[in-house]
Formats: structure tokens, C-alpha cells, sequence
């Protein structure tokens, strides 16, 4: 209890230190979003004047940083200058739309990853292992941009599947599984995103497997004739479990930031093409959102995997206790 | 492709002890891991009882195999952490023995443990809980759950302090004397292969380089190099042919 309570504290500190740090470094950069208006001849430099002075961004960074956080304590998290609305209303459906992304092809990749990474370890050595071994390193070697754009191309040319969108019509309130467009619109970007974690993943459960199967208990397990299905199931796969459930905790704390790229050149309608958006426009609030809600998921994915780790590893119940 | 071994038999007799020694790397452990078909040779063959062990499919191996334990040097590698005590000691007799009730196979998890004397207070326990020479105890006792012929003890006393060896080695030959036991010793300390062995092999490069009668080992190895034949009366077993090995863990 007193661990997690500390753990808890941490996390907050290390929340209050990221958005402090992002604050800063966004605040030191040159410019901000009204220079653009500057390079107008038919706006005047009073009217940007008076619109800095409206808006605020001249004040000195302590007022704006705690006016920033009394936006978070009300829950509108900021003004967007750009959207001329709350950044709330705003990043909060673009990151439901990127979690149906990525929580869909992180969960097909570590199905696929486990599946092919214990099939490859238990076959290692043989044509199986050889041959998965090409495909990851295959894989690998692709681009994430050049694996959307051969996808964007097969989606134009050979499929029918829609490019573009969400196939919700921008209608964000509708339930996403009453609408069969969702779907047909998810595949290119859920299987773009799903190929591009995929190597990563297989090689990593590979290697644990291989690890776990060469454990003396594994070995003595055979000797002791029990079933390689048990033995598969009961001791290696949990032993594999310990270093896998770290990596799903980054899993987890990148959901909402591993799919910029691929919402960007697939068209659909997340965080990424809106971060993308307000990073050039210098609109700081939605910038300053989008950092913090990956910064409460990547600690969200860390403490997950803790307590996953907990559960699984008796090592650390032993030392803990 | 690596020749691993060459023309190697065992004579093992019921309620005797052969120890393997060796350098590291002379192939002693790798023997152990062949017989309990942990390792599959490209080529060769492992006769037990006058049968291929390697010729055979695995539902016809697992009687035979239910003849060997094995005790390995590291218990708290050997014995899974993720398991209590009861669940290692249980274990066994779920799959061996399927029709066996929760409660008889509780008793006969404590009656396992009384052998090795142990307290059956440790059963909730995990192993990471343990002494090293508990933990090698509960190795031993598990091994002997259901009841083998054969215990093969790679370097089950290596890893211990002096102290626990002695006590070790002690419950060993008891349960050697109860159970009518026989042992395959596999070590690299010849002091203890001679103390608790009746005869010793000593390997080198997957050769018999020396054997005989634990007795007088130690003296043809002060009267200097001697290479002896392998024992070819074989009862339980016969010589093979040269066995090519390949494997990828080497």
C-alpha cells in the first residue's frame, strides 16, 4: 500500500516535471502563433498587437504557465488559437479516435508477435525460424513512411478499402461499433501500424521464449517427463511473461504517440494530423495537451506493467514481502 | 556436425553408484541429457534394457524413461520460482498419475519431504524461500516422487557449502539403502566420487579415458596415465557406434 502510494506520488511529481519541461522548451522557441499574421500587409501591427495582448502570450512564462494550469484544474486544458475553441473539446475525440487505432493494432501485433515468436523459438534453428527471421528483418528494413505509402498505393489501385477518414462522418458521438464504415476504414492504418510494431515484438517474444525454454526448471521440467504442452504453457511462457510485460508497458505508455506518422499519411483523423497541425502554427495548448496525455499514458504503462510484473514474477513478491 | 561421443557403455547395478567424472566440457552432463532424451544426436544410439531409446516414439520412451531422475547442480535454477513447494511436488503426479485425489496427492507431497526431512510447513512456500540445501532436498524429493530406478545427480552437490554436501550426501546414501536406488554421479570432484561411488568412469572429449572399482581409481591414477577400455559387459546396456551429434544449444 505505502508502495504504491509512493509510486503514485512519483508518478504525479513526474507528470508536474514533464509538463514544466515541455512548458519551457515551447515557451523558448522563436515566434509564436500570431507571426504569421505579421507577414499580412492588410493587418496591421497594432491589430496583432492588441490580438498578443487579447490572447496573452506576451505575458511573462510563470502567469501563463499557472493560467495553463487552472485550465487543466477546470478541465478545458487551454485555448487553441488556431481552432479558436477549448483544447478539451477538441484533442479529447482525436485521442479516442488514435486509441481505436492503436489499442486495435497493438492487440492484433501481440497476438501475431506471440504466436510467431514462440512458433519461431520452439523451430529455432530449423527453415521455420530461418524464414520468420527474414520476414521480421524484411520488416524492419521497411519505413514506417514507405509502408503507409505502398499501403495508400494497394488501398488506390488494388482494394477498395477508403484511404481517407474515419468513415464516422466526423459524427464523433456515434458508437463506433454501430457504424460498418469504421471498420473498412481502420484496416489500412490498424494493418500499417500492426506491420510496423510487429518485428519489434516478435523479435523480442522470440528471444524470451528461447531464454525461458533453456531455464534449468524448463529442462528439468522435460526430465521429469511432463508434457511439452504443459511444460510450454505452465513454465516457459510464464517465465517469458517477466521480460514481454515491460515491453507492454511501453505498449501501453505509446498508444497515443506511436501513431503520428501513419494518422498523417493515412488520412486518419487522430492526434496525429492535429499535433502536426498546431506544432507548425505554434498553437502551444494543443501541443502542451497532447504531450501531457501521452506523459499520463506512458506512466499509466509503466505502473501497468509493474503491477502486471507483481503478479507474475514470485522473485519480486519474495524481495517486496 | 560434432562427434560428441564415442563408444560409451554404463554397467549400473541396482542399489550401486557410478560416478562420471571429468574435466568441464568432457561431455559428462551432455551423457545425462542423451539418456533422458533432453538432447536428440543426429545419429548413434542410446540402448537402455537392450532398447533404442532414440528408435522409439515418445509414448513408448515414457515408460522406460519413468526408470530415471535427475538432480541438477542449481536448485534454484531447477525448481521454477513461480511454484510453491506443493505445486513442484505435486506436479509429477498430475500428469503421471491423473486419477490421484487432491488430498492423496497432498499426502503424498508430505510424505515425500518427510523422506527428505523436511518440514511440511515449507509446501506454500516458494523455493526463493529456501536454503540452498533445502531447496536441493525438495530436488531430490520430487525426483524420487515417482519412485525411478535410476537418480542421475549431475552436480547436485557442487553448488552447496561443505557442511550441507556432507548432509547431502548422507541422505543420498540412506535413500540409496531404503529405496534400493541406483546412481549415476556425474561430478568433477574425484575426493567425492570416490567416497561415494563404487565404481567411476572418467570422460574426456566424449571418450572413457579410465574406470574401475572406486577403490582402486585413485591409486591407478597416482601410478600414472593408463587408458582402460570401456566396459563391454554390458547388462543393461550395450556399446553403441560412434554417435554424430549436432546441436544447436552448443
Amino acid at each position: 500500500m505505502v508502495r504504491t502510494g509512493q509510486r503514485l506520488l512519483h508518478s504525479l511529481l513526474l507528470l508536474a516535471g514533464v509538463s514544466l519541461f515541455s512548458f519551457v522548451l515551447l515557451s523558448v522557441a522563436p515566434g509564436n502563433f500570431f507571426d504569421e499574421l505579421r507577414l499580412n500587409p492588410q493587418i496591421s501591427p497594432q491589430t496583432v498587437a492588441s490580438l498578443e495582448q487579447q490572447y496573452g502570450v506576451n505575458r511573462s512564462f510563470p502567469v501563463r504557465y499557472a493560467h495553463w494550469l487552472g485550465s487543466i484544474a477546470n478541465g478545458s486544458l487551454g485555448y487553441s488559437l488556431l481552432y479558436r475553441c477549448d483544447v478539451g473539446s477538441l484533442i479529447l475525440p482525436r485521442a479516442r479516435n488514435t486509441l481505436v487505432l492503436t489499442t486495435a493494432a497493438t492487440l492484433f501485433a501481440w497476438i501475431l508477435a506471440l504466436l510467431w515468436g514462440i512458433l519461431e523459438a520452439l523451430h529455432r534453428g530449423k527453415w521455420l525460424d530461418r524464414l520468420g527471421g527474414a520476414c521480421t528483418s524484411l520488416l524492419l528494413a521497411i519505413p514506417d513512411l514507405l509502408l503507409g505509402l505502398i499501403l495508400l498505393a494497394l488501398a488506390a489501385r488494388v482494394t477498395r478499402l477508403p484511404a481517407f477518414g474515419d468513415g464516422l462522418g466526423g459524427a464523433f458521438g456515434s458508437p463506433p461499433a454501430a457504424n460498418a464504415g469504421l471498420v473498412s476504414h481502420l484496416f489500412l492504418p490498424v494493418l500499417a501500424l500492426t506491420l510496423s510494431v510487429l518485428p519489434v515484438l516478435v523479435r523480442h517474444v522470440r528471444s524470451a521464449m528461447i531464454a525461458a525454454l533453456d531455464a534449468p526448471f524448463v529442462q528439468a521440467a522435460h526430465a521429469h517427463g511432463i508434457p511439452a504442452w504443459r511444460v510450454l504453457l505452465r513454465h516457459a511462457l510464464p517465465a517469458a511473461l517477466n521480460s514481454l510485460l515491460s515491453l507492454l508497458g511501453f505498449s501501453i505508455g505509446g498508444l497515443l504517440s506511436m501513431s503520428l506518422l501513419t494518422e498523417v499519411i493515412l488520412g486518419w483523423p487522430g492526434l496525429g494530423p492535429l499535433v502536426l497541425e498546431a506544432m507548425f502554427a505554434r498553437d502551444t495548448y494543443v501541443v502542451m495537451a497532447a504531450v501531457m496525455l501521452s506523459a499520463v499514458f506512458l506512466i499509466f504503462g509503466n505502473l501497468v506493467a509493474d503491477l502486471f510484473l507483481y503478479w507474475n514474477d514470485p522473485r519480486i513478491r519474495v524481495v517486496s514481502a | 556436425m560434432v562427434t560428441a561421443f564415442q563408444d560409451i557403455s554404463l554397467d549400473l547395478f541396482p542399489g550401486k553408484v557410478l560416478a562420471l567424472t571429468g574435466a568441464s566440457g568432457s561431455g559428462k552432463s551432455s551423457l545425462a541429457r542423451c539418456i533422458l532424451c533432453l538432447e536428440q544426436p543426429e545419429g548413434g544410439q542410446i540402448l537402455y534394457q537392450g532398447r533404442d531409446l532414440l528408435a522409439l516414439s515418445r509414448a513408448a520412451r515414457l515408460p522406460l524413461l519413468r526408470d530415471f531422475a535427475i538432480v541438477f547442480q542449481d536448485s534454484a535454477a531447477a525448481l521454477n520460482p513461480a511454484f510453491s513447494v506443493e505445486d513442484i511436488l505435486a506436479e509429477p503426479f498430475l500428469i503421471q498419475q491423473r486419477g490421484i485425489s487432491a488430498a492423496e496427492r497432498r499426502r503424498k507431497s508430505r510424505d515425500a519431504l518427510a523422506q527428505v526431512e523436511l518440514s511440511p510447513q515449507i509446501l506454500p512456500n516458494s523455493p526463493l524461500e529456501l536454503s540452498g540445501g533445502q531447496r536441493q532436498r525438495v530436488a531430490i524429493a520430487r525426483a524420487l516422487l515417482l519412485h525411478p530406478k535410476i537418480l542421475i545427480l549431475d552436480e547436485a552437490l557442487c553448488a552447496l557449502d561443505l557442511s550441507t554436501q556432507g548432509q547431502i550426501a548422507n541422505l543420498l546414501l540412506e535413500l540409496k539403502e531404503r529405496n534400493g536406488l541406483s546412481y549415476i554421479y556425474i561430478t568433477h570432484d574425484l575426493a567425492m566420487a570416490s567416497e561415494l561411488a563404487d565404481d567411476i568412469i572418467e570422460l574426456s572429449a566424449g571418450r572413457v579415458v579410465r574406470s574401475g572399482p572406486a577403490a582402486t581409481f585413485t591409486a591407478n591414477l597416482q601410478a600414472g596415465p593408463q587408458p582402460l577400455p570401456a566396459r563391454s559387459a554390458a547388462s543393461d546396456t550395450v556399446p553403441g557406434p560412434e554417435i554424430p551429434w549436432t546441436s544447436n544449444r552448443w
